[in-house]
């Protein structure tokens, strides 16, 4: 067994101090059994088997008085995946963490706002021009159009290529001590959506070694600084006193990475947290109703019918199955109003979208459902859709169908559901994806060519309304295009969107700031504060 | 001397047999690991065909199993277990900082339950010792309600309770020995129940022999006789105890996920979903090593205590003296689960009402509603005939699985550490790779486990009955083989491992529902007692009905059971008269008494 040795704050020391009194000759039992000891002479060595980090529950640093806030602790969902990576999923950990950033963000209309990048212009059809603002590296280096260009040059070669980039080839080049210009082969009219993708976070040159391995720790650009990574358990990061934005408040943060739910929720009542990720549906009603924080997001549950195979084939019986759910019991009872009922594919947090919604377009009469029987799949990674999967049965059972339900773990069922191996599917679907862009969703799940398309749904007419989406650059129009687009996938009934949900964060009483995204992007910023 | 060669021979092929097997998993069940190790990565990344090339490329998996594992091989002998294909970091020093953390809870964990079982047996030892064994019954229903309870359970009550609301210790993390009291606990009451019923169980024996009555009346304390008596029964569990020493260490996924704790248990786990072979190889091997160092400690152990008696064929028989009738405590709870099932039959288990759930116990609904607003008691009624059936079926098998390969130690007892030592989600991920995803598969799945721990004991108590006097002299009298193995051995040890798998009964049914999430065995809204128990976990503080109900049920299940089977004794040709007498007592088996019933059932 081969132990750390113990980090800083472990209890090590005080156990090194305790053992030498139970040796005490005056203790006459442990005299006479000098081997009833051995075991506790392992004692100082067991202690580097603790996790390190992140121990303190009284806050270390503590409250300096004015200007120099606590540090934060922060209960995060997901553990790193692949050591912090901006190229996967580890890019959302490191922008919710206030680490990264990129040239622009989203803003809470879901449009492009500055970050690194000051402004931008678009220059012919595949040219961008975006000038940076004064910034600064972590490690201490000047934020400068080639110092990007090259970041940018290392996400487009990192194999497999970030989502955000996938299809998508780009090139950045340094034009004048302000400018960075990005050229792409196609025409990318969302390019500004697309650059605020956690992934394509900019990061010094100190952060790209030998080989494909990137190291965010200390070369980012946002308000704090990875200062240590302890595995998938723990990372402590400390403020960064230049951030372009100003200091931020607290002077650090304090991360550590639960999976449980129940756990994080636990924790955030015994105090040990300030700010709990994701507390699950079923644990909120144990949280203060102060603490508990709720968003809408951008994740939609609905119910996909597979539509080129088994029952629904005919749109009939999909039409018939739209029919015969209630969808307002799932909002309201089965997420705890912690969700709101469906509209669309786009929920409430796409603030635009309730604005231009038309009504679906083209759908077929429904028919007798006489007893046809129904493959319904979910997954348990959530724990509330196996919940849903069972009031759907028994909705669709009511109507007149015979429903069996597969609940597995989700990558030992996607690959099936992707296959059309499933009539039903219920599935929850962040509808902004990576780039931001509304169309990408649609293309993706419901075109002949998209490449997660469960509904299997491949129409014409919605393929050319997905297509005539995606060709336009202007902002407003691109959302009408989109919803015409879901008007038609609505139409055909492929999909029956159930809820769409709200996140629920644990927020202590004292902290203050906590920024609750509903694209999931942000937690922490400069004004979060205990 | 050959045999010990053979046996670390064939100690060795299982232990490479495994480690090859866990290595051409992906190949053995078709599923690609660059498809897993994409999902692991980011689960809501699309699996297009060129991000998987790029992987499988990154992996360096296109020159297929045979490539991958002699290079992870290879790279072994030089002491590098490879990088995990889902981070790219060190295999090595992530694997063993976690089975650190394991074994460490193991050992704390392993502490509790001796002294649970201590607590169990502590009665026994006190009347033992006096010699006022004779009229006692065969009870502890306790601790087969504690035994049958679910480590989950029984950890996330502790973390809400004494963690949240109480706030005495803390409910979260691995920071120093204060965090390990609540886990440990979850993880040592159980396997202590399990360890003290079986030590309760050969304890009278012990008593009965005709040393503790010499050493008694030559004066000797009360203290020293219970030591003794103890020395005499704990080798027979010593096997046992090894096998908890290794099945805490890489099996307490559940404790380590409620109490977020780094351990071997959750890395398994997560690398046998997402096919991380390098982390699962290396991970199993340090199990399987565990196991083997766990084998030879409980040995050396077992020879310190015993070794002399059982070179020289000097022990006696330990058989406990018959107890008087099982009395009524059977029967009550036989009554009551009848009566629970027969109520919640008349119900409708799969009726949803969401207007209901979550509603506490009322005349309407005697065990109140779930989250779905299901009726509890109709669900636990339902749920009893899939459950026991096949909860009852598994047990059997592993039964005549046990004992049969307990007859011959030499090749099983590698084959039960080995067994035990895989993490049970890759048992299951193997054996469906083998029979592939039938409706026999969970039950094999969790058969193949089931069956070690019984093995284990058949053959602690074979060694001891062989050593044992009367087989000398049946010997003696010209007996062949057969006639010893029909005759003698088997009437003595199959009745304790029939009760060993009595006890283990509830949890071959929350085995089975483990399962679930890998599309095996019962799906929703199938009422399946474990699947009850799982699905209702979340809301376990909020509507403690939910959980209680079914968890009440399976102690019900295990006190049954065990009480039951406190009748399912030899009983002796002739009951010696005056049974409640502090004398009275030891079974005295002579070769003319060989002839008695087998394992009776009364």
């Amino acid at each position: 067994m081969r132990c750390r040795a113990p980090a800083r704050h472990t209890p090590a020391r005080e156990l090194h101090v305790s053992v030498p009194n139970l040796i005490d000759p005056r203790t006459m039992r442990f005299h006479r059994h000098p081997r009833l000891l051995a075991p506790f002479l392992l004692v100082p060595l067991m202690a580097g088997c603790f996790a390190s980090g992140g121990g303190d529950d009284s806050g270390s640093g503590g409250k300096d008085g004015d200007g120099d806030g606590a540090r934060l602790r922060v209960a995060l969902a997901f553990p790193p995946a692949e050591k912090l990576s901006p190229y996967g999923a580890d890019a959302t950990l490191l922008s919710r963490l206030g680490v990264t950033e990129g040239l622009t963000s989203l803003d809470a209309n879901g449009s492009a706002a500055p970050a690194l990048a000051e402004s931008w212009r678009r220059d012919g059809d595949k040219t961008w021009e975006f000038s940076l603002r004064d910034a600064t590296f972590q490690d201490g280096g000047e934020v400068t159009p080639a110092a990007v260009a090259e970041s940018l040059a290392h996400a487009t070669d990192a194999e497999p290529a970030p989502a955000a980039l996938a299809g998508v080839d780009l090139r950045a080049e340094a034009s004048g001590d302000r400018v960075v210009r990005i050229t792409t082969a196609e025409p990318d009219p969302v390019l500004p959506l697309r650059l605020s993708s956690p992934s394509l976070a900019i990061l010094s040159k100190g952060a790209y070694g030998k080989g494909s391995r990137v190291d965010p720790v200390g070369h980012a650009t946002g308000p704090f600084e990875l200062t240590e990574v302890n595995g998938a358990t723990s990372a402590s990061l400390d403020r960064f006193d230049d951030y372009w934005g100003g200091r931020a408040q607290a002077s650090g943060i304090d991360a550590r990475f639960i999976a449980d739910g129940t756990a994080r929720a636990n924790a955030l009542r015994t105090g040990e947290l300030d700010i709990a990720e994701a507390v699950p549906v079923a644990q909120a009603a144990s949280l203060d109703k102060k603490t508990r924080r709720d968003t809408a997001t951008t994740r939609t549950t609905s119910l996909l019918l597979n539509a080129s195979s088994g029952t629904f084939e005919d749109a009939g019986l999909r039409a018939a199955a739209r029919g015969a759910l209630d969808t307002s019991v799932f909002a309201e009872d089965v997420y705890e109003g912690y969700a709101d009922p469906a509209a669309g594919v786009y929920g409430p947090a796409v603030t635009w979208a309730e604005g231009k919604r038309t009504a679906p377009v083209g759908r077929a009469a429904a028919k007798k459902a006489g007893g046809a029987t129904v493959h319904l799949a979910t997954y348990d990674n959530r724990p509330e859709l196996p919940e849903v999967a069972q009031v759907v049965k028994q909705q669709l059972e009511k109507a007149g169908f015979t429903v069996k339900l597969t609940v597995r773990e989700y990558s030992r069922l996607e690959g099936d559901a992707l296959d059309g191996k499933f009539d039903a599917f219920v599935l929850a679907r962040n509808t902004l994806l990576d780039t931001g862009d509304p169309v990408a969703v649609l293309a993706s799940d419901y075109t002949c060519g998209g490449g997660f398309n469960i509904a299997q749904l491949c129409d014409k007419d919605v393929d050319r309304a997905v297509a005539d989406a995606e060709k336009i650059a202007d902002t407003a129009k691109r959302q009408d295009a989109a919803m015409a687009a879901e008007a038609r996938i609505l139409g055909s009934d492929a999909v029956v969107p159930l809820v769409h949900q709200r996140i629920i964060t644990g927020v202590a009483d004292s902290v203050q700031g906590v920024i609750l995204d509903p694209y999931e992007r942000t937690l922490v910023g400069t004004g979060t504060r205990r | 001397m050959w045999q010990r060669v053979a046996g670390a021979g064939w100690r060795t092929f299982l232990a490479v047999g495994l480690v090859c097997g866990v290595g051409l998993l992906p190949w053995l069940t078709s599923t690609d690991p660059a498809y897993t190790v994409l999902k692991a990565r980011s689960a809501e990344r699309e699996p297009t065909p060129e991000v998987l090339a790029d992987i499988r490329r990154q992996l360096g998996i296109d020159g297929g199993p045979l490539h991958v594992l002699t290079g992870w091989l290879g790279g072994l002998v030089r002491g590098d277990a490879g990088q995990s294909w889902i981070s790219g970091g060190d295999v090595l020093p992530d694997v063993l900082r976690a089975l650190g953390a394991s074994l460490l809870l193991m050992a704390v964990a392993l502490l509790v339950a001796v002294l649970t079982a201590g607590l169990i047996c502590a009665r026994t030892l006190r009347l033992g010792a006096r010699r006022r064994l004779g009229g006692r019954r065969g009870g502890g229903s306790a601790s087969a309600v504690l035994a049958s309870l679910p480590e989950f359970l029984v950890a996330s009550v502790l973390a809400t309770v004494v963690g949240v609301q109480l706030g005495w210790l803390p409910a979260l993390g691995w920071y120093g020995p204060q965090w390990t009291v609540l886990p440990a606990l979850a993880l040592g009451l159980p396997a202590g129940a399990v360890l003290g019923r079986l030590l309760d169980d050969l304890l009278p024996g012990a008593f009965g022999e005709p040393w503790a009555l010499a050493a008694a009346a030559r004066g000797l304390t009360g203290r020293s006789i219970a030591r003794q008596a103890l020395r005499r029964c704990v080798p027979a569990l010593l096997p046992n105890l090894g096998l908890f020493v290794v099945g805490l260490t890489g099996g307490a996924v559940a404790v380590e996920q409620v109490f977020d704790i780094p351990g071997l248990g959750r890395t398994t786990l997560q690398a046998a979903l997402a096919q991380d072979l390098p982390v699962l190889q290396a991970g199993t091997l340090a199990l399987v090593l565990l196991a083997a160092l766990a084998t030879g400690a409980t040995r050396v152990a077992a020879r310190l205590l015993t070794g002399p008696a059982l070179r020289d064929g000097a022990l006696s028989s330990l058989h406990r003296p018959a107890p008087p009738a099982g009395g009524l405590l059977p029967l009550l709870y036989g009554l009551v689960l009848l009566a629970v099932v027969g109520l919640g039959l008349a119900r409708d288990p799969l009726a949803l009402d969401t207007g209901q759930r979550l509603r506490a116990p009322s005349l309407d609904h005697p065990f109140g509603t779930d989250a779905l607003g299901r009726d509890l008691l109709a669900r636990v009624g339902h749920g009893a005939l899939d459950t026991l059936l096949l909860a009852a079926a598994i047990s059997a098998a592993a039964l005549l699985a046990g004992v049969l390969l307990g007859l011959v130690p030499r090749i099983s007892a590698p084959l039960v550490d080995t067994v035990n030592a895989v993490p049970p989600v890759l048992v299951a991920l193997l054996v469906t790779a083998v029979a592939g995803s039938g409706a026999a598969t969970p039950a094999l799945a969790v058969g193949a486990v089931a069956w070690a721990p019984l093995a284990a004991h058949t053959s602690s108590l074979l060694r001891q009955e062989r050593a044992t006097l009367h087989i000398t002299a049946t010997k003696g009298l010209g007996a062949g083989r057969v006639h010893l193995l029909r005759y003698e051995l088997l009437p003595a040890v199959v009745p304790p491992v029939l009760r060993h798998a009595l006890l283990r009964l509830p949890g071959v049914a929350l085995a089975l529902a483990s399962l679930g999430f890998l599309g095996l065995g019962a799906q929703p809204p199938s009422p399946e007692w474990g699947l009850l128990l799982a699905e209702n976990q979340p809301y376990a503080e909020r509507a403690p009905w939910a959980v209680l109900a079914p968890a009440a049920v399976l102690a019900l299940l295990g006190a049954l059971a065990v009480s039951a089977a406190g009748g399912l004794r030899r009983r002796p040709a002739k009951p010696s008269p005056g049974t409640t007498e502090a004398a009275a007592g030891p079974e005295r088996r002579s070769v003319a008494g060989t002839e008695q019933e087998p394992a009776g059932v009364r």
